[in-house]
């Protein structure tokens, strides 16, 4: 350990957390960056890391290192108090650390993270949330890099909440129609449920080992070796929670109905965040968790059923998609899948290339979706004809009766929204309903008088009939109109 | 089910009828601009926009905001206001309204100053937590806010305070404000009292007029209904279904798995597909299964099944039509492409089976049954029958409240401050004549405003078209060295400009860009036959390009290279959304896709070179030649029966020349151009093709009349119809990429030696001039910078055009404006900004009846009106008529774009094309008498009624002289020049340097040169 790697490693995080701050301050204070400067700061930024991560390779690959370990000390620190006290205390300990797993992570994030940053300034040229989306990327990129450089649970979580953040709000980008905003709340939705499982996750590391360090966890020692501190049972419960926490962000069954939903936002970000990067994080986590996998077979079993189910959910919709976005996020989905599954099966390599293949090609088919027609017509040309369009073998030998039955289970993407709808929200929502119903009654018995707080009647102007999309005219405030009329910003 | 089946007729009627209002838009791949009102088209113009306002919810104008902001800039004067209002309402536009200056002045202050409305909540609001009571409007002039408060400190301190009549408020305001110390209020005081007293002036003049009883009629949909009284919008679980079946059901070929029994139609694929209730966790479609089966099974029309769904809501037969184009409406896009592929079935790869639209309406109707059923179940405890459920709705729709008297108050209260009205004055009027102001203020209502501001904003274009005609003096070539022929399109304008600016021995024209060759066309290295025509031709004729002799080796080498790797690179596309395979793939070679992508996003330009010298090995031999000879007598594709005729192509040819007005005077050297645009990730490419081609790209149609106009054989029976073309004279077809600005030319082995000389001259003029129109159009892109060379300027467009971030390749017809139908001498030498469609037209060749002007005008007024319409309408409401922003598209069933994964499909153009469009209805100016364009408006109906109905303006420009008439209200009357002289400048790029926006119109170069 050097001096020289050491701010190498610094100046990794650091540089896109000076630019999450250079946007995210000018934008607070309303003072925005120019078009032209906001893209200067962005390439700065990304080659700033990219750089320095490539020459910490270097210089790991001059020393020999295998790991390098950046410890920022405990930024909170809870001791236990009194003698007897039987909580251990709290802190929360940020360590970066670059081994053979972060590195290839993390340069694939700044690769991909940097190229669709110079696509998207160009994009979004002129587009009235043009700041507001790069601030979001800015997150964005700050929360991959640390994710992948995370040594601590804790740091983890930091990462991760900020890329599912700034994830959703993408989703959300165009908040003056109603669909992205109804789907962004939908992700929303399924983060935080993955992100309770993390918290939850983090809680139990912390009571078990005492300490939220993944050194401590698994063993030390560079990855993929090491073994896990804790008991099977331990471990399966651990990994379980993390299980829960990669499925919702790598939209594994049965929460990958959000996937197609997040293709609301614009291009740039529906490749890089959902096709290429943030769907890949939960296999990323478990691969770091990789030795609670090696202690407890149940867990590798659960993981590897997962992982297949996915895989085929998403193979199988991808299939009868007949649009390009959908089509391509739901084959991500099979990908995903598999690379989870292989995980399962106790390999490490394999599925860290697989990843790292999957979300390069992902990235390139996303971006190029627009120019599908030319694509096509430039095939046709080359072939000849019309290109061929025979349904697979495994179609075709199918019985008809199933064959309907499987293509509708196709186009209504497995029913999964259905189901969770049935199963989750309904109960749910019952469950809350009856226990306002009580709170109030409580209450108002408590205070002695009847306070009629049903909701206010809605006084709703009824949106023009027919537009479809749910978005409204208003005047001057329409998406898209010029920029010398105030918008919504 | 007898007298059902008597209604079917009735019902296919009233879904025709309601289909009408879905828009026309055909596959996005074959782009071509149509009105985008088009089923409004029989009414003027406008109350066409103010009824489409009122049908699809859409905006007929730009906002008041937007035209104040140009009113500030200048673009529209208060001149133009005035004229406006003088000729929409004669003389009672000078009466005075009581004694508050004449309606002109009130109508004025009403346009230039922002007048707020809101809700009483808001008004509230607004009063209490901004100046609004203490401070005069900031945009009042100083000189009527010092009378305002003059006139009230006189009028407290003389009337008010000496007994009289005192208002009721007056009382109370003064000891708020200390009455006893009212000799010494500072001057803020006095404002402030001033306001509050003209608010409580303002109220109480409302209190006293009674509100116009109006009584809103209420949605006629169920589920608007709904939505109004439990906040549920039923359309959403319909929509994900439907959506996804509709796309399924229409795919052309995304997916490779076909929707299972799509070839009987929509509606029997529907029940097949969701007959089975297996499976389905969806609580509201629990019933729905047994239903379909019982359709599927019973074989019911889907008519019929609309029919029993129509009783089933209670929609009795009369109201058929206007319940079923509010629910076709609702997912206007979908229907409307179903309608479209079922009329066109020519138009796509996989056509549909008939009554897909009937079996839409169907399916539809079928889902709302049961989602309505649900809804006004669990939200509304409505368990009775659906057929009683809209009345019961209708009962419970909350009652929209009257506008309170603040809010009726708060208008008058900002427009007495801008027109400086006292509030003594106010108070002096008796009831009645308080009426008489607000039924005043009230007659001139926002729609009506924006309609004002919009002529306006047209006047003073017209003004500047009509001065820059009448003032400009003509311009002719002293001697031709060589002519060039391009497409009609404005974005020619330019080039046209710097090719004579650059050339002056150069004579330029303009012809719809199909050129008068009607053909399917297939290239050497195409798969099909494409229509090169106008969109409402259907072409008889087939031209093919074949290798000469010689080559055949290597094509037939280059063709099985190209399958190869077309098949290779469609299995790689294919796999990679597979299973096993796109493991294989993406953990393979997966990682090697970083290359290209970085490669593209950040070196576009250089990534588009090695892709092209890449592309070499596969590229189709040069050397190659139009099949355009028929020797067969019928036409058709097989071999042989490819191509015209010699006297077909005699009448092509003879058609062409009489158009374009050469029949004689032809240089040696003629030069046609097509034009077409190439640009990467961008789905609506195709509109950035020609127009006149039908949404492709026009260079085989230069290329054949090139051929056909060079042939002898033409020429000698051309003679016969008394069109020299001398002998030496010489055509080289060509295409123009309006998007990188490179001109490709063909056939240029046929050229003789004796012409290469000039060809060569021609050749540096036009590559000059590419780099200087490359220049201009550079001015227009944010992104490029003003300091820019013409060489430079072409290398922007060159990255540009490859980019696959770029959403703005070329700004495709997003100035267009005007049309002048006349001699380029009127118009050559004269800065038009890209704005002008320019189609030659002499009418001293043409004959009494006028035919050739007749021709040019039917292809005229709904092409080069259509296009300026639909920009009109995409630049007016961009998510509404046009298809919004690019950026969220996602290509649905290679037909159209959805936004994100599961919307309507988007219909119109996007906002980053019409972005710095100018919405005024397309000026034709014709170079012809009143006379007879009448009676050419007369006869032929596709040419009149637009342009009786105010879809586009039209005015005839004196061919002998400067006189300029425009038609208004059924005649053609004359007008009166407004400047005396037009701007001038030395050059193009002398006028328009450094400056971005829209400019005016101004002569280039001497005089000199003009005859
Ligand atoms: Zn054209």
């Amino acid at each position: 350990m050097n001096h020289y790697t050491e701010s190498l490693a610094f100046l990794v995080v650091a540089a896109p957390a000076l630019l999450l701050g250079a946007l995210g301050v000018a934008s607070l204070l309303d003072r925005r960056w120019s078009e032209p400067e906001t893209s200067r700061l962005i390439r700065w930024a990304v080659a700033v890391a990219l750089i320095s991560a490539l020459g910490l390779v270097a210089g790991m690959l001059a020393t020999g290192e295998p790991r390098v370990v950046l410890d920022l000390g405990n930024w909170v620190e809870v001791h236990p108090h009194g003698a007897g006290a039987d909580h251990p205390g709290y802190h929360f300990q940020v360590k970066l650390v670059f081994d053979q797993l972060s590195i290839p992570f993390l340069l694939l994030s700044l690769v991909l993270c940097g190229t669709i940053g110079a696509f998207a300034t160009r994009y979004l040229h002129r587009e009235p949330g043009f700041n507001r989306f790069f601030v979001l990327y800015a997150s964005f990129v700050l929360g991959m890099v640390l994710t992948s450089v995370a040594g601590t649970i804790e740091t983890l979580f930091v990462g991760w909440e900020l890329v599912g953040m700034s994830s959703v709000f993408l989703v959300a980008f165009f908040q003056e129609r109603q669909a992205p905003v109804r789907n962004g709340l939908r992700v929303w939705v399924v983060y935080r449920v993955s992100d309770a499982a993390l918290l939850l996750a983090a809680v139990l590391m912390h009571r078990m080992i005492g300490a939220g360090d993944f050194d401590k966890l698994l063993g030390g020692g560079a990855w993929p070796g090491g073994t896990a501190s804790v008991s099977e049972s331990q471990a399966l419960l651990l990994g379980l929670l993390l299980l829960v926490a990669a499925a919702g962000k790598s939209a594994l069954v049965p929460f990958s109905g959000w996937l197609p939903r997040a293709m609301e936002g614009p291009t740039p970000s529906s490749a890089v965040f959902y096709g290429a990067l943030s769907v890949h994080l939960g296999a990323f986590l478990l691969l770091r968790a990789g030795p609670l996998l090696d202690a407890s077979p149940t867990l590798a079993v659960a993981v590897v059923v997962f992982g297949l189910l996915t895989a085929l959910l998403g193979f199988l919709t991808a299939s009868a998609q007949t649009d390009i976005k959908s089509a391509l996020s739901f084959a991500s989905l099979a990908q995903v899948g598999i690379i989870v599954a292989e995980i399962g099966l106790g390999w490490r390599y394999i599925p860290l290339v697989h990843l790292l293949g999957h979300a390069c090609l992902r990235t390139l088919q996303f971006i190029r979706a627009p120019t599908l027609l030319q694509d096509y017509r430039h095939l046709e040309n080359a072939i000849g004809g019309r290109l061929p369009r025979q349904p697979a073998l495994w179609v075709r030998i199918t019985p008809s009766r199933l064959r309907v039955l499987l293509y509708r289970l196709a186009i209504e993407r497995g029913y999964l929204d259905a189901l969770l709808a049935l199963l989750v929200e309904k109960p749910f929502v019952k469950l809350f309903t009856w226990l306002d119903r009580l709170d109030r009654r409580a209450t108002d018995s408590l205070a002695g008088e009847n306070r009629d707080e049903s909701p206010v009647a809605w006084d709703h102007v009824p949106p023009p009939s027919g537009n479809g999309t749910g978005h409204h005219a208003a005047l001057g405030h329409g998406h898209g109109n010029p920029p010398h009329t105030p918008n919504d910003e | 089910m007898s007298s059902q089946n008597a209604a079917l007729p009735r019902l296919r009627r009233a879904i025709d009828h309601a289909a009408h209002l879905l828009p026309a838009q055909g596959p996005i791949a074959i782009f071509i601009h149509h009105n985008t009102l088009h089923a409004l088209e029989d009414l003027p113009f406008e109350q066409a926009v103010a009824r489409g306002a009122a049908v699809f919810g859409c905006q007929p104008y730009l906002t008041e905001e937007r035209f104040r902001g140009i009113l500030a800039r200048g673009r529209i004067r208060t001149d133009d206001l005035r004229a406006v209002m003088r000729d929409d309402l004669g003389g009672s536009v000078e009466e005075r309204v009581l004694g508050f200056g004449s309606r002109l002045d009130l109508r004025l202050g009403m346009l230039q100053y922002p007048v707020r409305s809101g809700s009483a909540a808001e008004l509230r609001w607004f009063v209490a937590e901004t100046d609004a009571l203490r401070k005069v409007r900031p945009d009042v002039s100083a000189a009527v806010r010092d009378r305002l408060i003059a006139e009230t400190r006189r009028w407290v301190m003389r009337d008010l305070r000496r007994g009289g009549e005192q208002p009721a408020w007056a009382g109370e305001l003064l000891r708020r404000f200390c009455e006893a110390d009212i000799e010494k209020w500072s001057e803020a005081n006095w404002e402030a009292f001033t306001i509050e007293a003209l608010w409580r002036v303002c109220q109480q003049v409302v209190r006293g007029v009674p509100q116009p009883a109006t009584s809103p009629v209420p949605p006629v949909r169920h589920r608007d209904l709904l939505l109004n009284v439990a906040n549920v919008d039923t359309d959403l679980p319909v929509h994900e279904i439907l959506i996804r079946f509709c796309a399924a059901f229409l795919d052309q070929g995304v997916s490779n798995w076909p929707l299972p029994h799509r070839e009987e139609g929509f509606f029997r694929s529907f029940c097949a597909l969701y007959r089975d209730a297996r499976g389905s966790p969806k609580s509201w479609l629990k019933e729905l299964p047994a239903e379909l089966a019982r359709l599927y099974d019973a074989n019911t029309d889907p008519l019929e099944s609309a029919c029993d769904s129509l009783h089933a809501l209670g929609v009795p037969e009369g109201a058929w039509e206007g319940f079923l184009s509010a629910t076709l409406l609702a997912l206007r896009g979908w229907g409307g492409m179903l309608r479209h592929v079922e009329e066109r079935p020519d138009r796509v790869a996989r056509p549909v089976p008939p009554d897909s639209l009937a079996g839409f309406i169907a399916v539809r109707l079928l889902l709302e049954r049961f989602a309505l059923t649900h809804a006004a179940r669990e939200t509304l405890g409505y368990t009775g029958p659906l057929e009683g459920l809209r009345d019961e709705l209708r009962h419970r729709l909350p009652h929209r409240a009257l506008p309170t008297v603040e809010e009726r108050a708060f208008t008058v209260f900002q427009l007495a401050q801008v027109l400086g009205w006292t509030p003594d004055e106010l108070h002096r009027l008796t009831p009645g004549e308080w009426g008489l102001l607000l039924r005043e203020i009230e007659s001139f209502p926002e729609v009506e405003r924006r309609r004002v501001f919009h002529l306006a904003y047209e006047r003073r274009f017209r003004d500047q078209c009509f001065d820059a005609l009448s003032l400009h003096h003509r311009r002719k070539p002293a001697a031709v060295r060589f002519q060039v022929v391009t497409c009609i399109d404005e974005r020619e304008e330019s080039f046209r400009r710097h090719l004579e600016e650059v050339a002056p021995g150069c004579e330029t024209f303009g012809a719809a860009g199909f050129f008068g060759v009607v053909m399917y066309y297939k290239g050497v290295a195409d798969a099909h036959h494409v229509p090169l025509c106008p969109a409402v031709v259907t072409p008889r004729h087939f031209v093919e390009e074949r290798v000469v002799e010689g080559y055949a080796d290597e094509d037939r080498r280059n063709r099985w290279f190209r399958r190869l790797f077309g098949s290779a690179s469609h299995w790689l596309h294919l796999g990679t959304r597979t299973f096993a395979l796109g493991a294989v793939l993406s953990a393979g070679i997966g990682v090697l896709a970083a290359v290209p992508l970085v490669g593209r996003i950040l070196f576009p330009g250089l990534a588009a070179r090695l892709k092209h010298r890449a592309s070499g090995v596969f590229a189709a031999p040069k050397r190659t030649r139009l099949q355009i000879e028929r020797t067969e007598p019928e036409p058709g594709p097989e071999c042989g029966r490819v191509g015209f005729s010699v006297d077909e192509m005699t009448d092509i040819a003879d058609r062409t020349l009489r158009d374009l007005g050469l029949i004689r005077g032809l240089s040696p050297l003629v030069i046609v151009l097509g034009h077409g645009s190439h640009s990467m990730n961008n789905p609506h490419e195709s509109a950035h093709d020609c127009g006149a081609c039908g949404g492709a790209v026009g260079g085989p149609n230069g290329r054949a009349i090139a051929q056909i106009l060079n042939d002898v054989r033409v020429r000698t029976k051309l003679a016969e119809r008394r069109i020299a073309v001398p002998e030496g004279t010489v055509f080289v077809g060509g295409l123009h990429n309006t998007c990188n600005e490179y001109v490709k030319y063909f056939d240029l082995d046929l050229l003789p030696e004796s012409l290469k000389t000039l060809f060569a001259e021609a050749q540096v003029a036009i590559e000059t001039a590419l780099g200087l129109n490359a220049h201009e159009r550079c001015r227009r892109f944010e992104s490029a910078p003003l300091t820019l060379t013409p060489a430079g300027a072409r290398q922007h467009l060159d990255a540009r055009a490859e980019d696959l971030s770029q959403v703005r390749p070329e700004w495709g017809h997003a100035t267009n404006a005007l049309c002048i139908v006349g001699r380029r001498e009127r118009t050559r030498g004269l800065f038009l900004d890209r704005r002008p469609f320019l189609v030659s037209y002499d009418a001293s060749q043409d004959n009494a009846d006028a035919t050739v002007l007749t021709r040019l005008l039917s292809a005229v007024v709904p092409v080069c009106g259509g296009i300026s319409l639909e920009y009109y309408f995409s630049h007016v409401d961009p998510p509404g008529y046009g298809c919004g922003t690019k950026l969220p598209h996602n290509i649905t069933a290679l037909l159209g774009v959805m936004d994100g994964a599961a919307s309507d499909l988007r219909t119109g153009l996007p906002w980053q094309m019409v972005e710095i469009h100018e919405p005024v209805r397309l000026l034709i100016v014709c170079e012809t008498t009143p006379d007879v364009l009448m009676k050419i408006m007369d006869v032929n109906r596709a040419i009149g009624v637009p342009i009786r109905n105010g879809w586009v303006q039209i005015a005839t420009l004196n061919p002998t002289g400067t006189g300029l008439l425009l038609f208004r209200d059924g005649a053609f009357r004359p007008r009166v020049p407004i400047a005396e002289h037009l701007p001038h400048a030395a050059t193009s790029v002398d006028w328009y340097r450094g400056w971005r926006d829209h400019l005016e119109f101004a002569e280039i170069g001497s005089d000199r040169e003009g005859a």
